[in-house]
C-alpha cells in the first residue's frame, strides 16, 4: 500500500509543477532538435523537393536510408557523431542541473513555485548531483556485471549445446535481472537526490550509499514504487503506440492531433520522471526517520544545590 | 553391378529429361562419429567427352581448406565467413589414401597438390595426377580411390558440433575439363579451382550412388532417394544406400536428434488449372509442359524448432510452385531441408543438389521471414547452380544473384515483406510498433546503394575489392540489376527470357554472354548497353532533375516592327495589356523549363514527365548521353513537378530521392518529417536524462 500512496502522492506533487514540466519538455526538445538537426539537414529539404517525400510517407523504403547515408559519405559520420556526441553531453549536464532545481522544490510538496529559488537550488545541486550520476554509473556498471555473469554461466553450462532453449530463457532472466537492478538503482539514485535537497550537505557518496543502503532493507517498497512507474511507462507507450497508429492512417488533416499526441507522450514522460522524485519525497521520511532530538538536559535538583552550597 | 541397376531403375523414368552423365561416383562412406572422421571408398567414372586428349586428371580436395591458417580459403577469409569464427581445435583435412586404375596402376605416388589460380604453395584444395596414357575423346576412365576426411567444427558450411555432422565437399571430386572455345577458355584444360571463401560449386553432372554407415541411432538425410537401409545390430551400424542421377555433387548429414518429416508437394493440389494455364499461355508451351510433378519432401528438424516444421514445408511447396512456374519443373523426385542445431549456423543456408540446409532460431516470430527466405533462396539453387549448373567461381553473378533475383519475386509476392527481430522476452514488438515491412526488393536496393560500384558483376568471385563488395555484387546488386532489365523488357518478356534461359542450358554450363542471347533473342531488343555498363562493366547511374523554372510571359517591351512600322511598346502600356487580356478571363502563357543531370557515369535512355498546375502532363524522352539537358515548355499553367524516369525503371539508380523535383518547395512535408524525426530524438533524451 505504501509503494502506492506514494505514487499517487508523486504523481500529485509533480502536477503542480507544471512550469516546472515545461522548462524540462523545452530543454529536451532543444537537445533534440541539436541531436536531429545534421539529420534532418540532410534528408528532409531533399524529401521537401522530391515526390518520394509522399511516397515514403504513405509506404517508408529502407532503401531511401542507404541513399542518405551514400550521398552524405563517409566523411559525414564523424560531423553527425561529433554533433550527437555534444548534443547528449549538453543534455546530461543540463539534465543534473536542472533536477538539481527540481528535486528540492518537488521535495518540499507545498512550497510554492519560484524561479529564484528554482535557478539557486540548481545552481547549488549542480556539483553534488554530478557526482551522484558518476558513482550511479558504477552502480549501473556493476548491474551490467551482474547479468554479464548469468550469461557466461550460462555459456559455460548450455554453450557447448546443441540447443539454443536453455540460452535463451537463461537470457530472459538475464534481462529481467537487469531490467530490475537498473529500476531499483534508478530509484536508489531518486532517494539520494532527495535525501542531497532536504539535508542541504553535499556529500553525494554518502547520499548514494544510505540510498542504496535504504533499498536493500526495503527492498518491497522499493521494488513496487519502481513497479508501478514501469507499470505507468509501458501504459502510456501503449497508449501511444495505439491512438498514434490510428491518427497516422487518417492521413495529412490528422497531423496536428498527431503531433499534440506525440508531444503529450513526451510531457507525460517528464511528468512520470518528476512524479519519480515526488514520490522517493513522500517515502523518504518514512523509510528513513529522522533521528529523535535530543533530550534536553534536565533541571538539576534544588536542594543538591543548597547540599552543594 | 546391382548397384548400378539399382540407379538405373531409378534414373531411367526421368533419363529423358535429365543430364548426360560424365562425372559419375559409386561412394561407399562410414562415419566415425566419435572422431568426426570419414573413411570412404569411391570409384569414379568420367567420361572424356571433348574432342581433345586429357593428359591428366584433376581433383577437388576442399576439406583441405580447414587444414591450417596457410590455405587459400584461410587467407581470404581470415578465418571467419558469415559471422562464424574457426574453432582453434576444429582442423578438418582429407586424405587421399590410395587411387588406382581399373587396371590395378597405382597412381598415388603421381597425385599432387597444385594451386591453379593464387600458387599458393601451401593449399592443397586441388590435386592433379599425370595419367600413364591420356584419355582419348569419348573414352572414359574408371578410378577407384580410398579417402579419409576429417571434418573441421561447423563454421564455414560444412563440419560437426556435438553429434550433428554436415558433409559437404567431403569427397575428391573430378574438375570439368574444357576444350578450347568452351565457356571462356583460351585452350584446353582442367577448370579445377582452389576452394576460396566465397565459391565452390563447378561441376560436371554425373549420376551418384552413395552407401552410408553411420551409428544406428543417427538420423540421416542426403541428396537423392534412400533406396535401401540395413541394419548391423551387432555393431549398432546402419546402412543406408541413396542414388541420385544428373547431379553435380552429393551433401549429406547425420544427428541423432533430428525429427525427420515427410510430406508430399501434389501438383495438382498445389497448383491451380488458371495457374498452369498462366504459365503455359505465357510461354507458348502446352499444358502438359507448363505441368509441375509431385516431388518427396523432406525436412529434418531440430527438436526445438518442432513448431516450425510446417514453416519449412509451406516455403518448400512455395518455391517448388513458383520455380517451376516459372522456370519449369523441378526434376528431381526429393527434396530434403536441413534444420541446422544451435551453435552450427555456419552450415546453414546452403545448397547441395537435392538438398539444402536452412536456419532458423527457437521461437522465430511468425513475422520474421528468415526462415522461409533462407529455405526459398537455397531451393532456388536447385536451379541456379544445379540445373543450370554456371560456374560460381568466376560468375557468381549467375548463381547467387539470379537466385536472389527469384526468391525476391517469390517472397514479396507470396509473403510480403519481413519484420525485423525487436522481440522482448519473446515477442516480437516489430509489427506492433507499426514498423514497415521489409520487401526483399527493398532490402536489395538499400545493399545496393549501401556500397559503391567498384566491380563487375561478372568478376571472379577472389578477384572482387572485398568481401563486401563480392556479396552486394553477388547478390544484391544483381538482384536489382535483374528488375531494372525486368522493368525496361517488361515482366512477362523477362518471365520468357529467365524460362528460356534455363531451359535452354538445363544440365549444361552456360556463361554470362549465354544469358544476354537468350535475353536479346527472346526480347527482340540488343541489350549490349545493359550488359557493357552494368554487368562486364561496373557503371554508376544517377539521374536528377536539377532545376524547375517558371517564368510568366508578359507583354515585351520595346521596339518592335509591325507591319512595316516601327511601334514603341513602353512599360506602361505592356501593364495595361496585360491587365486588359486579364479582364478579358485569358490565361497568363508561361515559359517553363526543366533541367535534367546525368551524376553518375552510366548512360541509359530517360523518359522525363512533366506535370502542371493545371493537371496537365508532358511526356519527353532523352537520350541522356549528355551530362544535362534543357527541356522547355509554353503553357497556360507553370510546371508542379518533373520526374526522370517516372516509372522506377531503373532501380539501378543509386539516388531515387533526386529523380523528381516540384517546383514549389512543400514546407508540410519537411515539417512533418522534421516533427517525427524531433519526436523519436526527444524519446530517446528521455531515455539517456532517466539514468541521471
Amino acid at each position: 500500500m505504501l509503494p502506492l500512496i506514494a505514487f499517487w502522492s508523486g504523481l500529485g506533487r509533480a502536477w503542480r509543477r507544471k512550469r516546472m514540466l515545461a522548462l524540462y519538455w523545452f530543454f529536451h526538445t532543444l537537445c533534440a532538435l541539436g541531436a536531429a538537426l545534421p539529420l534532418m539537414a540532410a534528408a528532409v529539404p531533399q524529401l521537401g523537393r522530391s515526390r518520394l517525400g509522399d511516397e515514403l510517407m504513405r509506404q517508408f523504403d529502407l532503401a531511401w536510408l542507404a541513399e542518405i547515408f551514400a550521398a552524405a559519405g563517409e566523411a559525414a559520420a564523424p560531423s553527425a557523431i561529433f554533433a550527437a556526441l555534444v548534443a547528449a553531453t549538453t543534455l546530461l549536464l543540463g539534465a543534473v542541473f536542472l533536477a538539481g532545481g527540481a528535486v528540492p522544490l518537488l521535495a518540499r510538496g507545498e512550497e510554492p513555485y519560484s524561479p529564484e529559488e528554482f535557478w539557486r537550488n540548481a545552481g547549488r545541486n549542480f556539483w553534488p548531483y554530478l557526482r551522484l550520476s558518476l558513482y550511479s554509473l558504477f552502480c549501473y556498471a556493476a548491474a551490467f556485471a551482474a547479468a554479464g555473469l548469468l550469461r557466461r554461466g550460462a555459456e559455460a553450462l548450455w554453450g557447448e549445446g546443441l540447443e539454443a532453449k536453455p540460452l535463451v530463457l537463461a537470457g530472459y532472466a538475464r534481462l529481467a535481472l537487469l531490467v530490475v537492478l537498473f529500476g531499483l538503482i534508478s530509484t536508489a539514485m531518486d532517494f539520494a537526490k532527495v535525501r542531497l535537497a532536504l539535508s542541504g550537505t553535499r556529500q553525494s557518496l554518502r547520499a548514494c550509499l544510505g540510498s542504496l543502503w535504504l533499498v536493500w532493507r526495503n527492498p518491497g517498497v522499493a521494488f513496487w514504487l519502481w513497479a508501478c512507474f514501469a507499470a505507468s511507462g509501458a501504459a502510456l507507450a501503449y497508449a501511444y503506440v495505439e491512438l498514434a497508429a490510428r491518427l497516422e492512417t487518417r492521413g495529412a488533416a490528422w497531423l496536428a492531433p498527431l503531433v499534440l499526441w506525440q508531444q503529450a507522450y513526451v510531457l507525460a514522460r517528464i511528468w512520470l520522471r518528476f512524479a519519480a522524485w515526488g514520490a522517493a519525497a513522500e517515502l523518504d521520511p518514512i523509510l528513513r526517520p529522522l533521528p529523535a532530538p535530543e533530550p534536553a538536559p534536565a533541571p538539576a535538583p534544588a536542594e543538591a544545590a543548597d547540599y552543594q552550597i | 553391378m546391382r548397384h548400378w541397376l539399382l540407379l538405373l531403375a531409378v534414373a531411367l523414368p526421368l533419363r529423358a529429361q535429365l543430364a548426360r552423365p560424365v562425372a559419375s561416383y559409386d561412394i561407399r562412406a562410414s562415419l566415425n562419429a566419435a572422431s568426426h572422421t570419414i573413411s570412404g571408398e569411391q570409384t569414379l567414372e568420367w567420361v572424356n567427352d571433348s574432342p581433345d586428349t586429357a593428359p591428366t586428371l584433376q581433383f577437388h580436395l576442399y576439406m583441405n581448406a580447414f587444414r591450417n591458417s596457410r590455405s587459400t580459403f584461410f587467407r581470404e577469409s581470415g578465418g571467419q565467413l558469415r559471422g562464424d569464427r574457426a574453432a582453434e581445435d576444429g582442423w578438418g583435412w582429407i586424405r587421399v589414401d590410395s587411387m588406382k586404375l581399373e587396371d590395378g596402376t597405382d597412381l598415388t605416388p603421381r597425385l599432387q597438390c597444385i594451386s591453379p589460380d593464387d600458387g599458393n604453395p601451401d593449399d592443397c584444395t586441388v590435386a592433379e595426377v599425370a595419367l600413364p596414357a591420356p584419355v582419348r575423346p569419348g573414352a572414359s576412365l574408371r578410378v577407384s580411390m580410398r579417402f579419409t576426411t576429417k571434418l573441421p567444427k561447423v563454421f564455414a558450411r560444412t563440419g560437426y558440433r556435438g553429434d550433428f555432422h554436415l558433409a559437404g565437399q567431403w569427397f575428391p571430386k573430378i574438375g570439368v575439363w574444357e576444350t578450347k572455345g568452351f565457356r571462356y577458355s583460351e585452350k584446353s584444360g582442367w577448370n579445377c579451382h582452389q576452394f576460396h571463401a566465397n565459391s565452390e560449386f563447378y561441376a560436371n553432372y554425373g549420376d551418384y550412388r552413395v552407401e552410408l554407415t553411420v551409428p544406428s541411432r543417427f538420423v540421416v538425410g542426403a541428396t537423392g532417394e534412400m533406396v535401401k537401409r540395413s541394419d548391423d545390430a551387432k555393431r549398432g551400424l546402419s546402412t543406408y544406400v541413396f542414388v541420385q542421377p544428373s547431379v553435380t555433387d552429393f551433401a549429406w548429414t547425420a544427428q541423432p536428434g533430428f525429427l525427420r518429416f515427410e510430406r508430399v508437394f501434389e501438383a495438382a493440389k498445389q497448383t491451380t488449372q488458371e495457374e498452369v494455364a498462366a504459365a503455359a499461355r505465357l510461354h507458348g508451351i502446352s499444358l502438359e509442359e507448363a505441368r509441375l510433378s509431385d516431388v518427396k519432401m523432406i525436412a529434418l528438424i531440430q527438436p526445438e524448432h518442432a513448431e516450425q516444421t510446417e514453416r519449412h514445408f509451406r516455403a518448400l511447396s512455395t518455391a517448388l510452385k513458383y520455380f517451376g512456374l516459372w522456370y519449369g519443373r523441378y526434376p528431381f523426385r526429393t527434396i530434403t531441408v536441413v534444420d541446422p542445431p544451435y551453435g552450427a549456423g555456419g552450415a546453414g543456408g546452403m545448397e547441395y543438389p537435392a538438398f539444402i540446409t536452412a536456419g532458423t532460431s527457437y521461437r522465430l516470430p511468425e513475422d520474421v521471414l528468415m526462415l522461409e527466405i533462407v529455405t526459398v533462396h537455397e531451393f532456388g539453387h536447385q536451379f541456379w547452380m544445379q540445373l543450370v549448373a554456371s560456374n560460381e567461381f568466376e560468375e557468381s553473378w549467375l548463381d547467387e544473384g539470379f537466385n536472389t533475383y527469384s526468391t525476391g519475386k517469390i517472397m514479396d509476392k507470396v509473403y510480403g515483406g519481413t519484420a525485423l527481430p525487436l522481440a522482448v522476452f519473446g515477442k516480437n514488438t516489430w509489427s506492433w510498433l507499426r514498423l514497415p515491412k521489409l520487401t526483399q526488393a527493398s532490402l536489395d536496393r538499400a545493399a545496393h546503394v549501401g556500397y559503391p560500384v567498384r566491380d563487375p558483376l561478372a568478376t571472379r568471385a577472389w578477384e572482387f575489392y572485398d568481401g563486401s563488395s563480392y556479396s552486394v555484387s553477388s547478390y544484391s546488386r544483381t538482384g536489382v540489376a535483374l528488375r531494372t532489365l525486368e522493368a525496361v523488357l517488361g515482366e512477362d518478356t523477362m518471365a520468357r527470357v529467365m524460362r528460356s534461359y534455363q531451359q535452354r542450358w538445363r544440365f549444361r554450363h552456360p556463361h554470362s554472354r549465354d544469358f544476354q542471347q537468350a535475353a536479346e533473342e527472346v526480347s527482340g531488343r540488343n541489350l549490349d548497353w545493359f550488359f557493357s555498363q552494368f554487368v562486364f562493366g561496373s557503371r554508376r547511374l544517377d539521374y536528377a532533375v536539377s532545376e524547375i523554372r517558371n517564368r510568366k510571359l508578359e507583354t515585351p517591351v520595346g521596339v518592335f516592327e509591325k507591319e512595316g512600322k516601327s511601334e514603341t511598346v513602353t512599360a506602361k502600356e505592356a501593364r495595361r495589356r496585360d491587365e486588359e487580356l486579364a479582364r478579358k478571363g485569358e490565361k497568363p502563357q508561361y515559359e517553363s523549363w526543366v533541367k535534367v543531370e546525368r551524376l553518375g557515369d552510366a548512360v541509359v535512355p530517360q523518359e522525363i514527365e512533366v506535370r502542371f498546375r493545371d493537371g496537365h502532363i508532358e511526356r519527353r524522352s532523352w537520350d541522356g548521353t549528355g551530362r544535362w539537358a534543357k527541356f522547355t515548355f509554353t503553357r497556360a499553367a507553370e510546371i508542379e513537378s518533373a520526374a526522370i524516369d517516372p516509372g522506377r525503371k531503373y532501380a539501378l539508380d543509386v539516388n531515387q530521392a533526386n529523380n523528381s523535383r516540384k517546383a514549389a518547395y512543400n514546407a508540410r512535408l519537411s515539417t512533418e518529417w522534421t516533427l517525427r524525426v524531433l519526436f523519436w530524438a526527444q524519446n530517446a533524451m528521455l531515455w539517456l536524462t532517466a539514468l541521471v
